[in-house]
């Protein structure tokens, strides 16, 4: 999985960033652009694709199943808690289209560190969604046997990475933001018939509802430190010359939702504070503008189907579609 | 699955495990500031360390954080078994919860969570390891957590038991590596959390540092968290760093006074 950089290419980045000059023409803080689109796939509850620049493209597809919840053992106050609420289940897949160095067991790893880091930010109540709506049966407590049998709906991203041009992790966010926002939570029907709980879920899609909570979904921003600077939305060959990275993860109030260091490097503690500063501004501007686009998305897709009788008629760009 | 072991029932459930009859809350700080352990929110726990007390390894540790109790051993620098050349020494990082460590059964195989850890503890100890040194060559470093108190803070102790298992196997290196967790309670930073406080955390950080060169060679962090509060929980780790660095000094000048 290893890739090599030479020392004339590291150079050449090194001294960009040191005068905020890039390969590419952007600055050190500048952005590439961001394609999306949302609804491109019909087996799921939500999706989107999104790509960056000529290259990173994700897609992110949500189903909201019905599962029961487990519950470990924690102590009973901590588990009362947790009987309540359904679940989030991440799972990244980088295809070995995407890149050479997707290919092999090498992927397997970066795969699951990708998927780690997804579960560290949406496994919890710093990733906005309200998980206590999703529970359709809230555990029964003080049965006779100590059981407690939640069902929940449990939700489900997977995030499958179809190109490759760096800056996986801030895509697969952005991605996700806009796949949740399209979700739609089929309703559920609750019956006891004889002692036993029925489940009813309706297939339709007028009374399905959005999550609850979509708004505070944190997105990320990885901040690459090459040299004593720092960068944001790295290419490839940029990564490579990345000493060290450090993933923050923002809310739309600017709070830090998680963060993580990767890379073999060091960062020197008031370097670390500069980037996590950056690294918020940044990302409350990206969620601003985001967000903007996804309404009018909405907008127009709803226009388009209402126009053809019901049926959607809107060209989508589908995958691999660049600007 | 193990299909060498004998499954429950399709149906089982498992059992809570924990406190039931009359339990009661106990608050995370009592009326005079202390934790349910008499300590107070920036005390870590009382730290046992010592290294060489696996003889057959090139260099090992134990350190003992009240009820976390943690080996590694350091194999190696060896040949590295792969064929592809590399330039720099490989750090290969083996991180394991023993079966009976936690308070629910942990399956024998490699779980995705001992994973990530296995992939922290290398990005932690990497930047402290004169790698480069060592090319073609492969360092080991395997940790078995016996007791588990606490998940933050045992990586955390696994992070400085690893870097002084480094130092007493003789790699070279730029500096050690001291590691410490905090727990985010209702936006209070408790430093060095155990289980008890963990379960009701909002949020948690882990970092790495190494005090000699002032850098920072691992940040972690989860829960919804205000950037001040962040600021003021890196700013009290790396000062909590600081203080378990002198312990590992004093039991580094320990060992060699032998």
């Amino acid at each position: 999985m290893q890739t090599l950089i030479s020392h004339s290419e590291r150079d050449y980045i090194l001294h960009g960033v040191e005068s905020n000059l890039r390969a590419d023409g952007r600055g050190r803080l500048d952005y590439r652009q961001v394609t999306f689109e949302t609804g491109l796939i019909s087996q799921c509850s939500g999706s989107a694709r999104c790509r960056l620049g000529e290259g990173t493209d994700v897609l992110v597809g949500v189903k909201v199943e019905i599962g029961q919840i487990e519950v470990d053992g924690a102590e009973e106050v901590v588990n009362d808690k947790k009987a309540k609420r359904g679940r989030v289940v991440c799972n990244v897949e980088c295809s070995p289209i995407a890149s050479q160095q997707f290919a092999g067991r090498g992927a397997e790893d970066y795969n699951n560190e990708l998927t780690q880091i997804m579960e560290l930010i949406f496994n919890g109540p710093q990733a906005g969604i309200d998980l206590e709506k999703l529970c359709i049966v809230p555990g029964i407590w003080r049965d006779v046997i100590h059981y407690n049998i939640v069902v929940a709906h449990n939700r489900y991203h997977a995030e499958q990475v179809l190109d490759y041009a760096g800056n996986i992790l801030d895509t697969i966010f952005l991605t996700t933001r806009a796949a949740l926002y399209n979700t739609r939570v089929p309703k559920t029907i609750v019956q006891e018939v004889e002692g036993m709980m029925e489940i009813e879920v309706l297939d339709d899609v007028q009374e399905a509802e959005r999550i609850v909570g979509w708004e505070q979904i944190p997105i990320a921003v990885t901040l690459n430190k090459i040299g004593s600077r720092h960068i944001i939305d790295a290419t490839p060959l940029e990564e490579l010359a990345t000493e060290a990275k450090l993933l923050v993860s923002v809310n739309k109030q600017g709070k830090i939702c998680g963060m993580q260091k990767s890379g073999e490097g060091s960062i020197e503690p008031s370097l670390l504070n500069e980037m996590i500063q950056t690294g918020r501004t940044i990302g409350q501007k990206i969620i601003e503008a985001f967000d903007v686009r996804l309404r009018e998305e909405e907008v127009e897709s709803l226009k388009s189907s209402s126009r053809g009788g019901g049926q959607i008629n809107i060209q989508k760009l589908g995958f691999f579609a660049a600007t | 699955m193990d299909r060498r072991r004998i499954p429950g029932p399709e149906t089982s459930v498992s059992p809570i495990i924990g406190r039931s009859e009359g339990a009661k809350e106990i608050p995370v700080l009592d009326k005079d500031d202390k934790r349910h352990d008499g300590r107070k929110a920036e005390d870590i726990r009382p730290i046992f360390l010592k290294t060489g007390l696996i003889t057959q390894a090139n260099g090992s540790a134990y350190i003992e954080l009240c009820e976390t109790k943690i080996a590694c051993a350091i194999y190696g620098p060896r040949q590295t078994k792969l064929p592809a050349f590399s330039g720099k020494g490989n750090l290969n990082c083996d991180f394991k919860f023993a079966s009976f460590s936690c308070a629910k059964r942990r399956s024998n195989h490699r779980d995705p969570q001992e994973k990530e850890f296995s992939q922290l503890l290398y990005e932690a100890l990497a930047p402290s390891l004169r790698l480069d040194l060592l090319p073609k060559s492969t360092i080991d470093v395997y940790v078995s957590v016996i007791q588990n108190d606490g998940t933050a803070s045992c990586l955390a102790a696994a992070i400085t038991c690893a870097s002084m298992a480094l130092t007493d196997a003789g790699i070279e290196m730029v500096d050690q590596v001291a590691a410490c967790a905090a727990s985010y309670i209702n936006d209070e930073i408790f430093i060095d959390g155990d289980f008890f406080e963990e379960q009701r955390e909002s949020g948690s950080i882990i970092l790495s540092y190494m005090p000699s060169l002032n850098e920072i060679t691992h940040i972690i962090q989860s829960g919804e968290v205000d950037v001040a509060v962040t600021s003021q929980a890196v700013e009290l780790c790396i000062d909590v760093c600081s203080k378990i660095y002198s312990v590992m000094r004093h039991s580094l000048l320990e060992s060699v006074k032998k």
